[in-house]
């Protein structure tokens, strides 16, 4: 089962995703803060000096749970075998219980682009993703998450809607899904659909991460997923409708942009550690009413 | 393999700017990277300022990464640092995971470019590499097990901490000011810099003499011993292996070794 992969009781409540900018504070702090931190190995994978070590330090003190970037699933071209080697190094040193990364392509041509770009909703690259996918849990000897993104605009005609290419992909490969509730927040409202609907045609047995974040509005009139705003209500609220669903969860506070002050991050995490405790009772009264 | 949707969207995000509202534009652009008709009749239904959010999500990312790793480089070269960021993406693009090594991938792309650029100081490339290299330092990865060390021997190689790097430029450019908005030139001196991170993980840049560097190259592969070092780099310069070229030596030894950056002589385990 995808879910018991949520063993480790310390991956409950609300983590941070680990930025360089409140990395000394939270370092010096007595206490992590919050239960656990999410990294992208990307930042540290070949590298050595003051974030490695940092890192080091870090790992003693929490869990950490990692979250890639670049290995570009949905991409054509297989992923890079020397960046697949690294990861696994970097994922095992860490003891990472599964490793995430997106519905997207990053490479393309032999280029990186170091941005999740959007991918067609097709039968087709549902079968190639899933393949990879498997392929990544065999070589990394870890269960992989897939992310659902933003995506500004769906490249060529919609074979599925992205609720069914999502679905698809998981359970073609058995992945598990890491879901961002702040990405199906910005897409409904850039495509006009409702977030609560996709949230309920996703398979939401398979969700073993949540991701929460700000956004702001493009010059463009997208909305994009900055990460540089604190969440908003609405956000907020989608996160509770999840968690009611799927019970307690890994849920991490990402933050990119125009990053406050730990302090003021804390503030965030606990407002939103409130919605989760409340959201975990919910969801254990509907499920002692449906016993 | 030929994704038509990824070429294209590649093209879009890296290439030249297309005039996107121009319909020949648009229908030269599906039809150079194969894009089938269906495809294209939903993009150009849905028009392009959505993919083209990505154009600018791509570009400012790796601008805020080169502008981080080597912002006076940027100041001293203006608007032609613009037109070398665009030639880099359309021509080559990023190849590496690691967004840290995207501006070593830049330079490499420009350097024999400059060199042809009248527009383009010489010294330029010089100051690119040496803010590069202080990033390239920081994030070193240096393996824990740099073997024992000794009492120094003649006949015997040296050890370092694995985190130091030998570099020349043709210019001082580690003389000027670190002030992003100085657009001073460097002197035109032939140098040689020691560049090496400390157990504080901080960077640091020692100006060596020619003999020094040309020594210390030798050492630091740590394949031969101080004596061939000293030999052949006098050999190389000129310089007689004299009384007071062991004393300069030792006097340089004993300063790194006082930085932590020299560990001692190589010895077999």
């Amino acid at each position: 089962m995808v879910r018991g992969l949520v063993a480790d009781p310390r991956l409950a409540g609300v983590g941070l995703g680990l930025r360089w900018e409140f990395l000394d504070e939270v370092l010096a702090g007595p206490e992590p803060g919050v239960p656990f931190f999410e990294v992208s190995p990307e930042n540290y994978m070949r590298r050595g000096g003051y974030y490695r070590a940092a890192l080091e330090t870090l790992l003693e003190r929490c869990p950490i749970i990692t979250h890639g970037l670049t290995l570009s699933l949905g991409a054509e071209e297989p992923p890079d075998s020397g960046y697949l080697e690294m990861l696994r190094v970097e994922t095992q040193w860490l003891h990472s219980p599964w490793h995430s990364d997106h519905l997207c392509f990053t490479a393309a041509g032999g280029r990186v682009l170091h941005e999740l770009l959007p991918l067609k909703f097709s039968r087709e690259n549902v079968l190639r993703i899933a393949d990879r996918v498997r392929a990544a849990e065999d070589f990394l000897g870890l269960p992989m998450a897939v992310e659902n993104i933003t995506f500004y605009a769906h490249p060529g005609r919609r074979e599925m809607t992205e609720a069914e290419f999502i679905t698809a992909i998981a359970e073609r490969s058995g992945c598990a899904l890491l879901l961002d509730v702040n990405n199906v927040y910005v897409n409904a409202q850039n495509h006009g659909f409702d977030a609560r609907e996709m949230l309920e045609q996703l398979p939401l047995e398979r969700v073993v991460q949540v991701h929460v974040a700000g956004h702001t509005r493009s010059p463009e009139g997208f909305i994009i997923d900055t990460h540089g705003a604190a969440v908003p209500d609405a956000v907020l609220e989608l996160l509770r409708f999840t968690l009611e669903r799927t019970g307690p969860l890994p849920v991490v506070l990402e933050r990119d942009h125009d990053i406050p002050a730990l302090a003021e991050l804390l503030k965030e995490v606990a407002k939103l550690e409130s919605a989760y405790t409340e959201s975990v009772a919910r969801w254990q009264e509907r499920r002692a009413q449906s016993a | 393999m030929h994704n038509p949707l990824e070429s294209a969207i590649l093209e879009l995000v890296l290439g030249a700017e297309l005039e996107v509202h121009n319909p020949r534009t648009l229908d030269a652009w599906l039809s150079r990277h194969r894009v089938s008709e269906e495809d294209s009749r939903a993009i150009r239904e849905q028009g392009l300022e959505g993919l083209l959010v990505y154009r600018r999500l791509v570009r400012s990312r790796l601008r805020e990464t080169m502008e981080l790793a080597i912002e006076r480089t940027i100041n001293h070269l203006g608007p032609v640092f613009d037109e070398y960021f665009d030639r880099f993406l359309a021509e080559r693009g990023p190849r590496t995971h690691y967004l840290r090594d995207v501006t070593g991938e830049f330079l490499d792309f420009c350097e024999p470019l400059w060199k042809a650029d009248e527009r383009v100081a010489d010294y330029s490339i010089w100051l690119g590499r040496h803010e590069e290299l202080q990033v390239e330092m920081a994030a070193m990865e240096v393996s824990a097990d740099v073997g024992e060390a000794g009492p120094l021997e003649l006949d015997l190689p040296l050890r370092f901490i694995a985190a130091a790097r030998v570099v020349r430029y043709p210019y001082a450019v580690h003389e000027l000011p670190i002030s992003p908005g100085d657009r001073e030139a460097p002197a035109a001196r032939p140098t040689a810099l020691l560049a090496y991170r400390d157990s504080k993980h901080h960077v640091h840049n020692l100006e060596l003499t020619t003999l020094a560097a040309s020594i210390l190259e030798r050492l630091l592969h740590g394949r031969i011993t101080l004596r061939q070092a000293a030999v052949e780099a006098c050999g190389e310069n000129g310089i007689a292996l004299s009384e007071a070229v062991l004393t300069g030596l030792a006097s340089v030894l004993s300063d790194l070794a006082q930085r932590g950056v020299l560990l001692g002589a190589a010895h077999s385990r």
